[in-house]
Parts: structure tokens; sequence; C-alpha cells
């Protein structure tokens, strides 16, 4: 028996769990945000987007971020890239301050961008080859990462040849192969159906465990990012603020079945609760007159 | 075969519902044939049209001028005019020849001169009746043989016939003629005033509406006479044409694609360059003409430089909106993947608008060829466009019609040819190398496959 999610505190973590988020914030400091704040200038006045965000990613951490549509998340995984400039505040990467895009911090799009023109083996060798890495050691190592995210027997295949799955798994791969410091994905898998979406997210929990890196996701998707994450960092829309960081109480491996374990209900009801607060809930409920519009009777 | 039932229940008009392969196929086919059928029904159906009466037999009219030989149209009004006429004139000559004077005071040798002229008259349809040939039409010992022939009855012509009444004057002449001299003797020629043949002829349609059969033949004529003096022979003419044509595109190409590729990826050149160009582009390229010939004197430079002009500044234009278009996240995710600003125009930009730029260059192909007929007027008249203007001056319209065709042929065929080839070439795009899929490639299989199903079914027990 389930208890009703309003009664469970999601604070409340077993043992192993706060022994886990204890050691974690004892590594070393990966990417640190501070005081960012971007501002849209616009001709109806400037559009505050992000207003001094602050938080820090752990070394090998899974963090997500998530918040209602047009919180600026976009913006804020995009200027992490390096593909937008801050107003204000500053972005460290292990310390540094960072200035325009690099291979030290990978990116996985929502939408596919694949180079159509070159092969699957191709596109994972981009990166290193514009480092101008040596073409021979550069496939062997392409091959890996391909064969990492379990795509070897599509190698030489084009992008359009590739379901959507498959093109992010790439996508990743491509990203990978540039060994970054930390992978930022930006509603990666936004665009699948359901059932793929379900499995990239194991996939992506696999490589995440086995190959040790430090994952900075955007999500919309409350059970996405609740599966995923070790800390959810929550925006608040208009400007765009930090809501809350909390810590997911949901113990390590995950699987779906921990869809409906109480923590992960608990978790999901909290950031329901901080995303739509209850006044604004209940503005949706539309008067609903009785109508019979099959013209059968109505028992 | 078992496809066929499920395609009969198929619509055909359906909105946006893509047709079967083979009615595709089936639709292209028609596509060409309809308007051929068509341009057969106007030439072919004498009740279609055919506003003019084209003279199979033409007649001398006294005191007038214009002169009608066999061969020449008139219109439909005018002919039973120019038939009623002729008629009178015979009307009046009877009364003449029963007067006093039968010479109405005109001298012995011109009479003679406009006997042979009446003899001659029935030549053309003599030759189209193959009782000549076609250089004796003025084979005049021949010619009164023929009218011995017909007189007598001995002989008649068929395609075309002579009219019952033709053939009464015909026999009234020959009494005349025949009287003194059975046999044609310049000497003895008749010195009495003959009756003129009334004029004969078909519905036809005006000289710039040929036949199908007459631009094909006519067609195959062309290309066939050689080179001779300064006058170089039809594939001269279509080699002389296509250098003009994929010079001046090639060059505003060559030129043109770094400077549209370059306006794409810098809003700097865009600004710098772009507005210019679009200026540029209104002023039409013929009216620079004059100014090319004196820049680049006679001879081809200045016609591939007026393809060039025509080509060029558009060509730009199209081609940094191309680049524009590229998809910026793929620009985005080569520049997170460290790509430097360098390696994003060679690595990304240029390889990604490949197969627009592709296509954009086919369609610009046909814009050059645009230009070819006025560029080829520009100076010395040359290549295919000096014949179509000779050739039309004279109104030799079924000359003229299989080199208009031939230019849409080789524009048609080059533009099919550069799609096939884009699967070939970028494997990577979806309208990928399925060259047999093709609809063109399809429709000109459409017959033969057709044959072989046909005998296929014939012999069910072949396999």
């Amino acid at each position: 028996m389930i208890p009703p999610a309003e009664t469970i505190d999601y604070h409340a973590q077993s043992p192993e769990v706060s022994e886990r988020f204890t050691k974690l914030k004892e590594r070393p400091v990966v990417l640190s945000v501070d005081d960012l704040t971007k501002v849209f200038p616009s001709r109806n006045g400037d559009v505050t987007a992000l207003k001094s965000v602050d938080f820090e990613v752990y070394r090998r951490e899974f963090m997500c971020v998530i918040g209602p549509s047009g919180c600026g998340k976009s913006t804020l995984i995009r200027i992490l890239a390096g593909l937008e400039t801050e107003t204000s505040g500053a972005v460290l990467l292990d310390g540094n301050p960072v200035a325009g895009p690099g291979p030290d911090r990978g990116m996985v799009f929502q939408s596919y961008t694949l180079f159509p023109w070159l092969t699957v083996k191709q596109n994972v060798m981009f990166g290193p080859k514009m480092a101008g890495h040596k073409e021979a050691g550069v496939e062997a190592d392409a091959r890996q990462w391909i064969e990492l995210v379990g795509l070897s027997q599509f190698e030489n295949s084009y992008p359009h040849q590739l379901s959507g799955g498959m093109k992010q798994r790439v996508a990743i791969a491509r990203a990978l192969a540039n060994r970054p410091r930390i992978l930022l994905m930006d509603e990666p898998f936004g665009a699948l159906d359901a059932q793929t979406r379900a499995q990239m997210q194991s996939y992506l929990l696999q490589i995440w465990r086995n190959l040790d890196i430090t994952i900075l996701f955007i999500t919309h998707d409350l059970d996405e990012a609740i599966y995923l994450a070790d800390r959810i960092l929550v925006l608040k829309a208009n400007p765009g603020e930090v809501d809350e960081i909390l810590e997911v109480p949901v113990p390590r491996p995950r699987n779906l079945d921990q869809f409906i374990e109480p923590e992960f209900i608990a978790t999901k009801h909290h950031i329901n609760q901080l995303i739509h607060p209850e006044s604004e809930r209940h503005q949706d409920n539309l008067p609903f007159p009785r109508m019979t519009p099959l013209g059968d009777d109505v028992e | 075969m078992s496809g066929l039932g499920k395609d009969a229940r198929e619509p055909w008009f359906a909105v946006r519902r893509e047709l079967s392969p083979k009615r595709a196929t089936v639709l292209t086919v028609i596509s060409f044939a309809l308007p051929l059928l068509i341009w057969s029904a106007v030439s072919y159906l004498p009740f279609l049209w055919h506003p003019d009466v084209q003279l199979q037999l033409s007649a001398h009219r006294k005191d007038v001028a214009t002169v009608y030989v066999a061969g020449d149209r008139v219109s439909k009004g005018f002919f039973p005019e120019f038939q009623s006429a002729v008629r009178k004139q015979n009307e009046e000559l009877k009364e003449q020849l029963a007067s006093e004077d039968p010479l109405d005071g005109a001298s012995e040798s011109s009479v003679r001169r406009a006997n042979k002229k009446v003899l001659r008259h029935l030549a053309p349809l003599l030759i189209k009746n193959r009782w000549l040939k076609d250089d004796q039409n003025t084979d005049d010992e021949a010619i009164y043989h023929a009218w011995g022939e017909i007189a007598s009855g001995e002989n008649t012509l068929k395609r075309p016939a002579l009219s019952e009444e033709n053939i009464a004057i015909v026999q009234e002449n020959w009494k005349a003629m025949s009287a003194i001299a059975p046999n044609y003797d310049s000497d003895l020629f008749i010195s009495v005033p003959l009756f003129s043949l009334v004029p004969q002829g078909k519905a036809s349609n005006p000289d710039y509406l040929p036949a199908p059969d007459r631009v094909l033949m006519t067609g195959v004529k062309i290309f066939n006479i050689p080179a001779e003096g300064g006058r170089p022979s039809m594939i001269q003419r279509v080699g002389h044409s296509l250098q003009i044509v994929f010079g001046g595109f090639l060059l505003a190409a060559l030129v043109g694609v770094p400077i549209g590729v370059v306006c794409g990826t810098y809003p700097f050149f865009s600004r710098l360059i772009e507005p210019f160009t679009d200026f540029f582009r209104y002023m039409p390229a013929p009216t620079f003409s004059t100014l090319l010939v004196a820049i680049f004197l006679a001879n081809d430079a200045p016609k591939i430089a007026l393809v060039f002009i025509g080509t060029f500044f558009q060509l730009v234009l199209v081609v940094s909106n191309t680049t524009r278009r590229l998809d910026m996240p793929l620009l985005e995710a080569a520049q997170t993947l460290g790509a430097s600003q360098r390696q994003l125009l060679a690595k990304v930009v240029v390889p990604g608008i490949l197969p627009s730029l592709y296509d954009d260059l086919r369609i610009l192909l046909g814009w050059a060829w645009t230009w070819l007929v006025i560029a080829e007027l520009v100076g010395v008249k040359s290549g295919l466009t000096e014949f179509i203007e000779t050739q039309g001056r004279f109104r030799n319209f079924d000359l003229v019609f299989p080199v208009i065709i031939l230019i849409g042929l080789i524009g048609f065929f080059t533009d099919q040819i550069l799609s096939l080839v884009k699967g070939l070439v970028f494997p990577y795009t979806d309208d990928g190398p399925k060259a047999s899929s093709h609809p063109i490639v399809k429709t000109v299989l459409f017959i033969p496959r057709l044959i072989k199903r046909l005998i296929s079914k014939s012999q069910p027990d072949a396999a």
C-alpha cells in the first residue's frame, strides 16, 4: 500500500543515500556557475531570461535542470556551452572561466545535429580530427565509441539511414570522443517516442556509470529527471531563477520499477508543487456540463 | 499483377495523396503525348482550324501585280474570289475569241508567252502526281505531253486530282493546241490565247504551324547538311551554342559560388556585396550588349560575357541564400566539437550546402540557357540562333521548329541527367541513387517494358 504522496517527506533519505550525497559534495567541482544573469534586449524593454543563477556540478555527478517552459533552461545550457554570452556572472570549468564553445564541454542537442554528409564513423571522428589528431588513432578510437553505443554495424551508414534514437546515440558518442570534462545535454530525448526514450535513458545511465562522466541534463519531463539525476535543479520562470536544488532520494542503481516507489512519487509531487503552484492548478478546472454527443440514452 | 486490383480502387484525385508509381509513369507519358496529340490533330484534321488554302494550282490574273504560285497560302476568304476572277477572265476570253479580233490587239509573241505560263501552271500538280520529276517544272515538252494525256483521258491525275472544270479547260485548250502541233514545238506554239486553269487548293494551316511529320523530316534533313563554305553544319552550330551557354555559366559559377558562400557565411561580406548585387541584377543583361561588343569586340567573348552577366548576379544571391539556410544547429554542434572559425567554413558550411548548391546550379544553368538566344544575336550572329533568325525571316518555320525543339531537348535532358547524377554524387541525401525509379527513366523505359509485358502475357507458358 503506497501512502499518499503529500504525506511523505522526500527529504527523508535512507542512510546510504545521504552518505552518497555527502561523498558527492566532497568531490572536486567541475562546473561552477556564479551569479549568472542573462538579459535579452528587446523593443518592449529588456527581458531577463536568467537571474543570479548559482550552482555547482561535482565530478561524476548527474545533474538535471527542470523547469516550466520559458524558464531559461535552454539559455542556461547554451551559455554553459559557450554558444551564448552571459550578461553578468561567470561560468567556471575546473576553476577557469569559459569563453566560447570548446571541445571540453560536449553537447548533445534536441534536434538531430549529425553531419548528414559524413558516415556514423566520420561523425564520431569529427571532433578529434578538428583537434588535429592523427587519422589512424582517431579511427580506432571512434570505433570504440561506436561500439559503446551499440552501433558497430552501422559505422558506415549515413545519418538519414538511422532512426531518431540511433542518431542521438551517435551524437552522444561523437560528443564523448572529444573526452569532454562535462557532457551537456539539451532535452536530447525530447523528440523520441516514449519507448525509445525509456531505452535511451537506460543506455545513458549505463554509459554514465561505466565511464564516470559528469552530465548536466536539461529536460521538462519530471519522471526523466528523477530517474536519471543525482540532484535536480528546479528553475522558476520570469525571470529564470533557481527555485531549489533537490537531492533525489531514490537509491541507485535505478530501474523503471522505482517509478512507483514512495520516494520517487514524493519527489515528483514536491517538484510538481514547485513548478505548478496549487493556486495555478485549480484554474484549469473547466465547467463540464453533461452532454450526450452520441445521442444514446444515458443511464 | 496482384497489385493491379488494389490500384484500381485508389482514387485518381485525392488531395496531396501520392499516386502509385505505375500511374505516375502513365501520367508522365501522357504529359508529353498530349501536346503532341493536339499538335497532330490541328495539323492533320482538316476541319480543325485550317484558316488558309494552300494552292496546288495557281493562275495568272491579267492586270493584277500580285503573283501566287503553287504552294503559296491564301486566306479562305480570298480563295473563292481568286477562282471567280479567273473564271471571269475565261468568260471574257471566250467572248474575245468569238469577236473579230481574237488577239485583242496583243502581239503574237506576248500571247505565246502568256500561253506558256498557262501550260506551266499545271506543272506543280504533275510533279505532285509524280508524272514529272522535281526539276521538270519548266520542261515544256513533258508538260505539253501531259496536257495531251489528260485531255484524251488516257491518264488522270489522282493525288491531287484535277477538278472537272479544269479537265474541261484542259480539253478545250488541247483541242486548240493539238490542231496546230500534236507534239510540242516551240516554233509552232499556239498564238491564240488559251483559257487559264481555275486555281485549286486544299485547306491548310498558316506557315508558322508546320505539321509534326514535316518538322521531323526537315529536322533530319538539316542535320545531314554538311558544313559548306562559311556555313557551319547543324552539329557545329549546336557545339557553338553549347560553348556559349556553358562558357558563360561555368565562368559565373567559378566566380559566383565562392562569393556567394562567403556572403552567406559572413554577414560582413553579405552587407558589403549583396545590396549592390541585388540592384545590379535588375538591369537586364541584354541592355549591356552594345557595351560588351565595345569591350570584348566581336566573336564569342561578348556573347559569353552576356550569359555571364545574366547569370552571375542571380547566382551570387541564390548561393548566399542557400548558404544561410544551412541548419544553424549543425554549426553550433561543430563548434562544441571544437571546430575553429576556418574549420567551420571548410568542414561544415561547404560540405553542408553542396547538395543544395548542386540544385541551385542546375536551376541557374536553365537561366543561362534563356540568355543564349540574345547572346548569339550580339555582334556577329552565330550558332543555332543565327539559323533560327535567318530561316525565320524567310518564313521557313518548318526549319525553325526543329531547332527550337532541339534547344528544349538539350536543356531538358541536361537537367534530367544532372538530377540523376545527384543521387550518385550525394548518396547521403534522401533522394538517393535509385536511377530506375526516376520518372523520366521510367518513361523512357515505358514502351519497351509494355512490349515485354505484352509478350510475356501472350506466352504464359514461356517461363
